[in-house]
């Protein structure tokens, strides 16, 4: 999806978008042809915009969530590896 | 479907507010994205967020009071949620490893097989991507070179080698998706769509072509140009051909895998020459033997 494409699939306000984008909460792919948004980037405004309207969690507070889901999905997937490696080396 | 205000747990005379303050404590509980690992939040979370639509709305709100509209009139569509994505082994820009940079620094077991992981991830191959080709008949026989414009707007040069069937994959080595470390990229395939072409079809390495001729060329004979996937050649038709009569050019098929051509075949159709000529009437009506030949005698009456 390109920005408009994006901007009418997830709903959200121009300005909205380019805030996010500026703060680093949505990073779509950059390609010769422009911005470039799939659908973890969807996911995630979803996520953001939840948390913004639905729980009434402000700027700060969305940045600090992003960045306590994103370490939580790192540990969760270094777990996994481990579980992975430990299954393997007992072979 | 359980009662919207059981499921919200406040009292049916519950201010807006109240509702607002209950929806938001359940949800921060059992939001999926919050909740990565629990398998049972996404069904609980759906649960109240359903409730909460309807209870949410005012006007809903009234409607569901008064019994107009049920709690099921307000299901959630299914959506996928940011965990789904997140977890997914395919390298994203939101990752963050900081959670366990410190373990990395340190010696030991734990460390190793992270570290370990961290190196697989850091070296993958790039995916490979997926592209279809629709090229003409004859291109499919006598080879081409095509160029694929791709979704991002670049371009890809593709060889279509001679011979090629309906469906085949070719594989372009690392003109897939780029890798990471000294992962390399991935390939491209692509699944080649043959289009069906008006004169010829093609029977393993045999081209049929059904060839319209004169009824002079069927009666004489003569020599004709017959089209075939690599250009006009000429060919004989012997005296007294008739519709049905099959001839064949050696060669002129389709490249075989191991070296060599099939046949290309080419099935005579005889074509009266169109409006009706006169002179032929006046001809085949004072043509005796003509009218005493029965093409059908050796078939029993069907009726």
């Amino acid at each position: 999806m390109n920005k408009q494409e994006f901007l009418t699939y997830s709903g959200l306000q121009a300005q909205t978008l380019d805030f996010w984008l500026e703060q680093g909460w949505i990073i779509p792919k950059e390609t010769s042809a422009g911005m470039k948004f799939s659908d973890i980037d969807g996911a995630r405004a979803r996520l953001i915009e939840d948390l913004k309207t639905n729980f009434g969690v402000n700027h700060e507070g969305v940045d600090v969530i992003l960045h306590l889901i994103d370490q939580l999905h790192g540990l969760r997937r270094a777990l996994a590896e481990l579980h992975n490696n430990i299954q393997g080396t007992s072979l | 479907m359980r009662n919207p205000y059981e499921v919200l747990g406040v009292a049916p005379t519950a201010s807006s507010v109240e509702i607002q303050k209950a929806y938001r404590n359940l949800a921060k509980k059992l939001h999926p994205d919050l909740n990565p690992g629990d398998k049972a939040a996404e069904e609980k979370f759906k649960e109240i967020a359903g409730a909460y639509d309807l209870l949410g709305d005012a006007e809903k709100r009234k409607r569901f009071d008064n019994g107009e509209i049920d709690a099921a009139g307000v299901e959630r569509p299914q959506h996928q949620f940011y965990r789904d994505f997140a977890t997914s082994d395919h390298g994203h820009p939101y990752t963050d490893n900081s959670g366990f940079a410190d373990f990395m620094d340190a010696d030991g077991a734990l460390a190793e097989l992270l570290r370990r992981g961290q190196r697989a991830r850091a070296n993958r191959r790039g995916e490979d991507l997926h592209y279809r080709l629709p090229i003409d008949f004859v291109e499919s026989i006598t080879g081409a070179n095509k160029r694929l414009t791709l979704p991002d707007g670049g371009t890809l040069d593709v060889r279509i080698p001679p011979g090629l069937v309906d469906g085949q994959i070719l594989r372009l080595r690392g003109k897939g998706a780029p890798g990471t470390g000294t992962g390399g990229p991935g390939d491209a395939l692509i699944e080649v769509e043959i289009l069906p072409d008006r004169r010829f079809t093609r029977e393993g390495d045999d081209i049929s072509l059904e060839l319209p001729i004169s009824l002079s060329e069927a009666v004489l004979g003569g020599r004709i140009r017959v089209p075939t996937p690599t250009g006009e050649v000429t060919m004989s038709v012997l005296k007294g051909s008739n519709t049905g009569t099959t001839m064949r050019l050696k060669g002129k098929g389709a490249p075989r895998r191991g070296g060599g051509h099939g046949d290309q075949f080419v099935k005579l159709k005889v074509v009266l020459p169109k409006p009706p000529d006169p002179e032929l009437e006046t001809f085949v009506s004072n043509w005796d033997k003509g009218k005493a030949f029965n093409p059908r005698e050796d078939r029993t009456s069907g009726s």
